[in-house]
């Protein structure tokens, strides 16, 4: 290792740049270092996919790729090897955004001393190991905790599946009839057996959450049908205590954007929660409503007459595996990730939960989620342009399937993974990735609007493809991809007009361009 | 008319007669196959009109078993239904492209499970009938 050459690629396209640094390397013990000086970040990225080179020194400005672009894109092609960026004085700032994309050191050009650069090279090498080794470590823990976990959960599913048979063959008289003393019993098992089977199911939401495996898919949802199915799913359970179980909701209550399969399992943990700790003759409510503070927000409550929690718990009962100290609330406890999936679940589409609650007085949950409305998506982009005239490009990926059909599962893995690429492939202020608009059927459309010209959008639609080419799952489910663009031009805000009416101009424009887009699909696809 | 036939594939003996004294209360009369190989050889000697197939087996998963059927053209017309403890976003996408018609995950309510297979050999959807002890959907 001591004698080895360490081979140092130099991305430099500045002749005079590139001189001083060569010669710093001249200064060195011969044989210690072997320098490869390429103009291009096409070259590099060819150079470093052949392999073989320690360290990188990066200028961030270079003829085919400028700023954060040139570390992602070096990342990108070679994650294991360091990555020193080169900026002038005045990008200190720019230099720290690159070590948050990957590089692991800067240096300023025109103030670096002869013998800090072979160091500087040394350190980065030494950091990028020291750091992938823990990386490594702590992957392979989670890995195999997950998997673990994962493995578990579907080993007890085959058990558990011999005794529901079974117990709703006996229930069912398909072995004869009852008493009722075994009748009772019977029952008791039975509900045993739902408990078990929704801890399994929680034991591997929960894996699957910490394995970023989480499915959430946002879109237009009706919060007033999710209640509805809350609450009849739970109203047995309610009556069976003793406890009434009802609801309020605004009539006219906007859409929210959220995924309707998550609202509902949240509405049901929170509910079959507060049904939990509420005694006989008690009451549990769900009400839902817009925030009187900013009519972008919903508001949802579900609130019991309950044992209620001291005020100093209501944050740690979202904790994973929290479980009450109280034995007033005594009975079966379950795993303790009910809330915390529910806290998960808010939080991934973008909501907020917390909970209001005083020892003996009861318990209130309070979530809040975004109202569904074009006009209030697309309206930060249009304040952070300040732009007025500015032409606006729709950018749509569309999911097919060569088998014609999409099943739910698959629309669903497919949607976030091809998310993360959208969300990769654009500018993380300016563009704006819509939750899903259309009805599905055989495609699966997304939608990223940038605040740009036809130019701008050709050139982010390039690269989402271009991502999407090389994305894993394309040859495997025998799934199509394609990305294309459209532009509207210089969209013209009259003196005379508020930034609100402006707003949903534009947004209905947009609507209109999104509707022909998803219309079309559904001629093509019949 | 006779009762259909239905060949139940599973590795855990109690899960194959569960689903034996389920199916018999429903009319239908059961064959049992515990591995990839006897599956095919009971196929071969009953020719039933359904097969109910897990993916965990000795010897060769579910997935083995559905292309050595699709091989033999007397069998390849079988409407297969999986029943499996496997996760189902890896696996049934990947059953249904190989060719069932339906992929349910264990524990499965009785009521789905029959509402697959009346679907499955296309007899008519039974008046709905209050199921007491289904699973629900927690």
């Amino acid at each position: 290792m001591k004698d080895k050459a360490l081979h140092v690629l130099l991305v430099e396209d500045n002749a005079g740049d590139a001189r001083l640094l060569r010669e710093m390397f001249r200064t060195e013990k011969p044989g210690s270092f072997e320098l490869t000086h390429l103009l291009r970040m096409s070259e590099a990225l060819v150079h470093l996919g052949k392999g073989g080179v320690d360290v990188v020194l990066l200028d961030m400005g270079l003829p085919d790729a400028h700023g954060l672009d040139t570390v992602r894109q070096a990342h990108a092609m070679a994650p294991s090897v360091p990555l020193i960026v080169l900026t002038g004085l005045d990008d200190e700032a720019l230099a720290a955004e690159a070590m948050k994309e990957g590089a692991q050191d800067y240096l300023i050009k025109g103030q670096i001393e002869n013998r800090a650069l072979p160091r500087a090279l040394r350190h980065a090498i030494e950091r990028h190991r020291m750091q992938a080794e823990s990386n490594l470590i702590q992957t392979n823990q989670m890995q195999f905790k997950d998997e673990f976990l994962s493995h578990v959960s579907h080993e007890l599913r085959s058990p558990l599946t011999a005794i529901y048979q079974f117990v709703t063959i006996l229930l069912d008289k398909l072995a004869g009839e009852l008493n009722l003393e075994q009748r009772e019993y019977l029952e008791i098992v039975f509900r045993n057996v739902k408990q078990l089977h929704a801890m399994i199911n929680d034991l591997l939401e929960v894996t699957r959450m910490q394995a970023g495996k989480l499915q959430i898919e946002l879109q237009q949802t009706s919060i007033s049908d999710a209640i509805v199915y809350a609450v009849d799913t739970l109203q047995g359970a309610a009556t069976a205590k003793g406890i009434t179980l009802t609801s309020e909701i605004d009539l006219r209550l906007p859409p929210a954007c959220g995924d309707p399969t998550r609202i509902r399992q949240i509405l049901v943990i929170l509910l079959d929660n507060a049904i939990k700790f509420t005694p006989a003759n008690g009451a549990v409510k769900v009400k839902a409503r817009v925030s009187e503070e900013d009519s972008n927000l919903l508001l949802l409550e579900v609130s019991d007459t309950g044992c209620g929690i001291s005020s100093e718990m209501t944050e740690r009962i979202f904790e994973r595996l929290f479980q009450t100290a109280d034995p007033a609330s005594a009975g079966r406890k379950g795993l303790g990730l009910g809330l915390f999936i529910c806290k998960e679940l808010v939080t991934r589409q973008g909501g907020r939960i917390w909970a209001r609650s005083a020892l003996g007085k009861g318990s209130v949950f309070f979530v809040i989620l975004h109202v569904f409305s074009l006009p209030s998506l697309i309206a930060p982009a249009l304040k952070r342009e300040r732009q007025t005239e500015g032409p606006i490009t729709l950018v749509v990926t569309e999911i097919g399937s060569q088998t014609g059909s999409l099943s739910e599962e698959v629309r669903a893995e497919q949607s976030q993974g091809v998310r993360e690429v959208l969300q990769r492939c654009m500018h993380s202020d300016l563009d704006i990735l819509f939750p899903k608009m259309g009805p599905g059927g055989a495609t699966e459309l997304f939608f990223l609007l940038a605040i740009t010209d036809e130019i701008g959008g050709a050139a982010i639609a390039k690269r989402i493809q271009e991502r999407m080419d090389e994305y894993e799952h394309t040859q495997k489910a025998g799934l199509t991809f394609s990305t294309s663009y459209r532009s509207v031009d210089a969209i013209k805000r009259y003196s005379n007009e508020s930034m609100k009416d402006f707003v949903e101009k534009v947004a209905s424009q947009i609507q209109e361009l999104m509707n022909e887009e998803i219309s079309s699909r559904m001629v093509k696809n019949g | 008319m006779g009762n259909k036939k239905i060949l139940i594939v599973d590795d855990d003996p109690d899960v194959r007669n569960g689903m034996h004294v389920r199916l018999k209360a429903n009319h239908y009369d059961t064959f049992f196959a515990g591995d990839a190989l006897s599956s095919m050889t009971e196929a071969r000697k009953h020719e039933p009109d359904l097969i109910i197939l897990d993916l965990g087996l000795p010897a060769g998963d579910g997935f083995v078993v559905m292309e050595r059927l699709k091989a033999i053209p007397a069998l390849a017309v079988i409407p297969i239904i999986v029943v499996s403890a496997r996760d189902v976003l890896a696996n049934k996408e990947r059953a249904l492209k190989a060719g069932a018609k339906a992929y349910l995950q264990k524990p499965v309510d009785n009521a789905e499970l029959l509402k697959a297979i009346r679907r499955a050999l296309g007899e008519p959807a039974l008046a709905t009938k209050a199921v007491v002890h289904d699973l629900g959907s927690l």
